[in-house]
């Protein structure tokens, strides 16, 4: 970067002339002015001289700042003053000269604010322990005990259950992502024995390639895997597919899962190299801070990105944390950068909460990182537990406990049952089956599912049952291959060795959308391009998507597919047989009388290739098929 | 937040959904992230309500196009370090103003609009085309926290729609596969947060994007009336859900009418070059740049937001020469310069211009000698280095030149006639006075287009700006009138 200096001051200058009217920075010039000398006292709580400063209109109201004029403002002739009764602040060091005028300057203009900065935190600090939670002894599932207050808080009755078929499309889509086959279907709708649906769900996580073909795609977002993408192209990135899909097919216990990515060996080692581009970049986006960045988020649900250029102002993370987090996987002493530039101080490797334990900045990089594993998977890292317990639940919900998923220091809507959960998971020994078992066997997760009208954003959502989901990208193109028989014949992840055939009948022994490379279509279905970490995908469907699916090519093409395959194997049945067939492959329930007039005008008397193409567009199209309900 | 600040930020979405033209699309609007209320933030009075940005991709040569230098002819044993250019200029509309020998017609139509030469880009330290690329396209330098919107992700989700029947932000020539960086370029022809219902309708071959909004192929309008006829009974018929409304399968009702509105809406007719007359159509066919040209005019004329038109990134193809530059830029000139003069007089004789934004740019210029700028620490990407010239495909500027690079603006409220910077007249030839960044370009394009270059929306919490950090600013100069 130092080999650019010597043309910038050629090229700045005129900038710098129009110093005087470029408008002040307030979220990086102004409040960390006001941090450094104005907030312990003034702040957060600690309002001395019955002045708050903890947003805009605190100042206002204490008159200390006119806007626009700086010459009359208290605040300008307090840290002027030597008077030892009026001097701000009253002690220590005075504001430098730099500083004035800089306050000076926003009062002129009028001292814009942040929208929505206050220096008060934010009252929540969530728990770093674990925490028993006491459930009532008897029959029932711990979770439902624990919504019964939930619901009895809320006047809510306990929400209805779903008939087996609802439930087995959910549970089926939601563990390997696959839609269930009409003959399985029935087999479970006839079936007696008791405990059914606790069957299916073991039966289901007991299909090591399903289960594995379908979360890889949760990780391979989460962890920034792809086949092939950014940064490839000369050597910045590595792949850790092979790793990650035999950790998958294994059920690696999640805790030693974080702990080979953390302390890697040479097939999980991209995930702390992250991404290298070529040439300078900017100082937050180095590999050592990416890795500082991506520990936090991915198994915190912690956002370092803030912290990264500044101290954090959403929430209580500093520039420190993040480079001391940062400098246990650097090589060579990390100098931290302020906003991209170099502030002189260089990095001590510690860890997010030293009451866990300590990293020793002087010990070797590997021996920093054993340290590091030890400390994220920690027995007494509850905040581990909880980040990856909630996503478990958002997935299978439609809505974490905690939202947005990544917000883990919001407050969960209930503590107890994000406390259970993640006591449950760790006793389990970190079993991500047990868990997605245990949540999946509730009643809470067998009720009918929730519908609302608008997209609720990050506001409350007072749980009532599962939300409606969208299928992901690749669940949706493996609905419509498992219906048209058109999904490929290759795979394209490179797994190093043959996986395993999936469970139970021939038409699920498929090639999965996640196994190949992303295409046009499923871009525009919303799988990502993985250059950020993604925890949640797009709930809604778009225009351009509908467009694709309307008139594009490459959907238009697994239509005609599916019309033809259909026609031979069905042409000669009866049109509603047909139309049976497929409403129960499609959406796992049989039509009403009226769709089936619908339905079977569409087909005809003789079904055609085309007139079966058209129906099952139809049905690809229709809402009922694009949704979890 | 308070309550004073949601108040403040529902008044301004609302101001902003007022701005739209239709509902349908602009209804979707309302999706994360948020637009931030920032404090005061004036929205300047729009001088342009489209904006077309012609890119040279991979390198435009300034000194061999609009910015040209001391000619020296090829001749076997000239020095290369005495090359500053590899054409002959030529005299403009403008007195005293000179381009590359090969752009006649540009240089005519050069008193529509300003030429800048005091574009200049940062060293990256080492050059890739789609990291210079991606910081054109999206103001950022990547690799970024977030996905960041290509601009006319912005154009799209902040002003919505000129007309609700036409896709807002079209993308025309670029292919997405099949060739070297594609995984880099699809990283910014993307919406990034903004989501999908802004990004890019992507048009790689102009000459087919009538097919791109008509039924599938094979498939008769009236098969495709009767699949959304059956799909829309079927909908009515289910009995999932039919009585509560959810905003999932709102959106998925409400996006494919939308699609079928945009299948069967008179405008498609603008996606069809083929109803052009003859004559105008071979005055644009230079290629599929040229034919992007003409389909940009139309589809502005039709309610486009924002069209992008490229020469296309192919690596060392096209502006990307790394040998046999002087040669390649002939054609290169031959490709852009009747096109770009044609749609010029064009959307002027329709009485467009005034408010269509015209925008020519490159990711960085090119040089003989330099690579990045003097003392960057880029390796020299050359496939022809010679320190005095012995044969022709060693003539041209073969090396990536980020301090100093020119581009055009055209109509849209921008002053006529003018040009501002320069740069040295020997080498290195960096900008000398008026630089002009990204993010001022930037400014410069979204203060035309109506939007402040401080315009932020909310994502993870924190602000992310129209203009890195919000602190582009728009080139006063380069309007007509004061902003």
């Amino acid at each position: 970067m130092k080999y650019l200096f010597p043309l910038l001051p050629f090229f700045f200058l005129p900038t710098a002339l129009m110093a005087q009217e470029k408008p002040v920075d307030f979220i990086h010039e102004i409040a960390p002015i006001l941090r450094k000398h104005c907030a312990s006292c003034h702040t957060n709580g600690t309002y001395k001289g019955s002045l708050s400063l903890d947003t805009r209109e605190g100042i206002v109201k204490s008159k200390v700042a006119r806007e626009g004029n700086s010459k009359g403002s208290d605040l300008i002739r307090r840290v002027h003053s030597s008077n030892p009764e009026e001097r701000m602040p009253p002690k220590g060091d005075r504001l430098k000269e730099k500083e004035i005028a800089l306050l000076a300057r926003w009062i002129d203009q009028k001292f814009p604010w942040e929208p929505g900065f206050s220096f008060k935190a934010t009252a929540y600090v969530p728990p770093l322990r674990f925490r028993q939670v006491a459930i009532p002894g008897g029959a029932g599932h711990p979770i439902d005990w624990i919504l019964l207050k939930h619901y009895g808080t809320n006047q809510l009755a306990p929400p209805a259950g779903i008939s087996d078929a609802a439930f087995y499309r959910r549970v089926s889509l939601d563990l390997v992502g696959l839609l269930p086959l009409p003959a399985e279907l029935q087999a479970f709708s006839s079936n007696a024995y008791s405990n059914k649906r606790g069957r299916l769900i073991l039966q289901l996580l007991e299909d090591k390639r399903a289960y594995s073909d379908h979360w890889l795609a949760f990780w391979n977002d989460l962890l920034r895997n792809e086949f092939k993408g950014t940064g490839f192209i000369d050597g910045g990135r590595k792949q850790i597919t092979a790793w990650l899909y035999s950790s998958l097919l294994s059920n690696k216990p999640y805790d030693q899962f974080v702990r080979e990515l953390l302390l890697p060996g040479a097939d999980s080692e991209g995930f702390i190299k992250g991404i290298k581009w070529r040439g300078r970049v900017n100082a937050s986006q180095v590999p050592e801070i990416q890795f500082s960045q991506n520990v936090s988020q991915v198994f915190f649900g912690i956002n370092m990105k803030c912290a990264s250029c500044h101290d954090s102002f959403i929430d209580t993370w500093k520039l420190q944390d993040a480079y001391s987090l940062a400098a246990i996987v650097a090589d060579k002493p990390l100098e931290i950068y302020r906003c991209d530039k170099e502030t002189g101080k260089f990095a001590e490797a510690s860890f997010l909460w030293p009451e866990l334990g300590k990293i020793d900045p002087k010990a070797p990089r590997q021996q920093r990182l054993e340290q590091l594993a030890a400390l994220v998977t920690h027995p007494e890292n509850g905040r581990f537990a909880r980040t990856m317990a909630n996503r478990y639940w958002h997935r299978l919900m439609g809505r974490g406990i905690v939202h947005p998923v990544d917000v883990m220091a919001n407050q969960p809507w209930n503590e107890d049952l994000l406390d259970y959960l993640a006591e449950y998971f760790k006793k389990s020994g970190y079993d991500s089956k047990k868990l997605l078992e245990h949540i999946a066997s509730s009643q809470a997760y067998q009720s009918r599912a929730v519908m609302l009208a608008e997209d609720p954003g990050t506001a409350d959502v007072v749980f009532h049952g599962p939300l409606l989901k969208r299928l992901t990208a690749e669940q949706f193109i493996d609905a419509v291959w498992l219906i048209t028989g058109a999904a490929p014949k290759k795979i394209d992840a490179p797994l190093g060795k043959e996986p395993p055939p999936a469970a139970g009948l021939i038409e699920r022994q498929m090639v999965r959308a996640t196994m190949v490379h992303s295409n046009l279509l499923m871009r525009t279905l919303g799988r990502p391009n993985r250059e950020q970490v993604v925890t949640t995908r797009a709930e809604t469907l778009t225009t351009l998507e509908a467009l694709d699916l309307a008139s594009g090519p490459i959907f238009h093409d697994l239509v005609l597919q599916g019309g033809n395959r259909l026609h031979k194997s069905q042409g000669s049945s009866n049109p509603r047989k047909i139309v049976e067939q497929i409403f129960l492959a499609a959406l796992s329930r049989l039509p009403v009388e009226s769709e089936v007039q619908s339905a079977v005008a569409i087909l005809g008397d003789n079904p055609s290739p085309e007139t079966l193409a058209d129906f099952i567009w139809v049905i690809f199209l229709l809402p009922e098929f694009q949704l979890v309900g | 937040m308070n309550k004073q600040m949601k108040q403040n930020e529902n008044q301004e979405r609302r101001e902003f959904l007022g701005a739209m033209a239709g509902l349908g699309v602009a209804a979707l609007g309302m999706a994360e992230p948020r637009l931030r209320a920032a404090e005061k933030l004036i929205q300047p009075k729009a001088t342009a309500d489209a904006c077309i940005l012609l890119w040279m991709a991979g390198g435009m040569a300034a000194p061999d196009t609009f910015d040209p230098k001391r000619y020296t002819p090829f001749e076997i044993g000239v020095p290369a370090g005495k090359i500053l250019c590899t054409f002959p200029s030529i005299p403009t509309a403008l007195d005293g103003v000179r381009v590359s020998s090969g752009l006649e017609n540009v240089a005519k139509v050069l008193d529509r609009g300003s030429l800048i030469r005091s574009h200049f880009m940062p060293d990256l330290g080492n050059i890739l085309h789609s990291r210079h690329q991606y910081h054109w396209h999206t103001g950022y330098v990547p690799p970024q926290t977030v996905a960041a919107p290509h601009i006319g992700s912005w154009m799209s989700r902040i002003l919505g729609p000129g007309n609700p029947a036409i896709p807002p932000f079209i993308n025309i020539g670029q292919r997405l596969e099949g060739h070297g960086e594609s995984e880099e370029l699809k990283a910014f022809t993307t919406a990034g947060f903004f989501g999908g219902e802004f990004g890019p309708f992507n048009i790689p071959f102009p000459a087919d994007a009538a097919q791109s909004l008509q039924p599938p192929k094979g498939m008769t309008p009236q098969r495709f009336e009767s699949r959304m006829k059956h799909w829309r009974e079927l909908v009515q018929r289910s009995p999932v859900g039919e009585k509560t409304s959810d905003f999932h399968r709102d959106s998925i009702i409400r996006s494919l009418e939308n699609a079928h509105r945009l299948l069967h809406s008179k405008e498609k007719a603008a996606f069809d070059l083929s109803n052009e007359p003859e004559s105008l159509r071979k005055i644009y066919d230079t290629g599929r740049f040229g034919q992007g040209c003409l389909l940009s005019r139309k589809l502005v004329e039709a309610g486009a937001r924002f069209v992008e038109v490229t020469t296309e990134y192919v690596p060392f193809l096209h502006w990307d020469t790394h040998e046999n530059g002087h040669t390649t830029l002939a054609q290169m000139k031959q490709q852009i310069d009747r096109p770009i003069a044609q749609l010029i007089l064009d959307l002027e004789k329709r009485g467009l211009l005034e408010r269509t934004l015209v925008v020519v740019a490159t990711e960085f210029s090119r040089d003989m000698m330099i690579e990045g700028v003097p003392g960057s620490a880029a390796k020299d990407q050359s496939r022809a280095k010679a320190d005095v010239m012995g044969e022709l495909k060693q003539y041209g500027l073969h090396r990536h030149f980020t301090g100093g690079c020119s581009a055009l603006m055209f109509g849209g409220g921008i002053r006529k006639g003018f040009v501002l910077g320069a740069t040295a007249e020997e080498r290195p030839l960096l900008v000398t006075k008026d630089p002009v960044s990204i993010p001022d370009l930037h400014a410069t394009i979204f203060t035309a287009m109506g939007i402040s270059p401080k315009t932020a929306v909310e994502v993870e919490k924190r602000p992310f700006y129209a203009t890195e950090d919000g602190k582009g600013q728009a080139v006063k100069k380069l309007f007509e009138k004061s902003v």
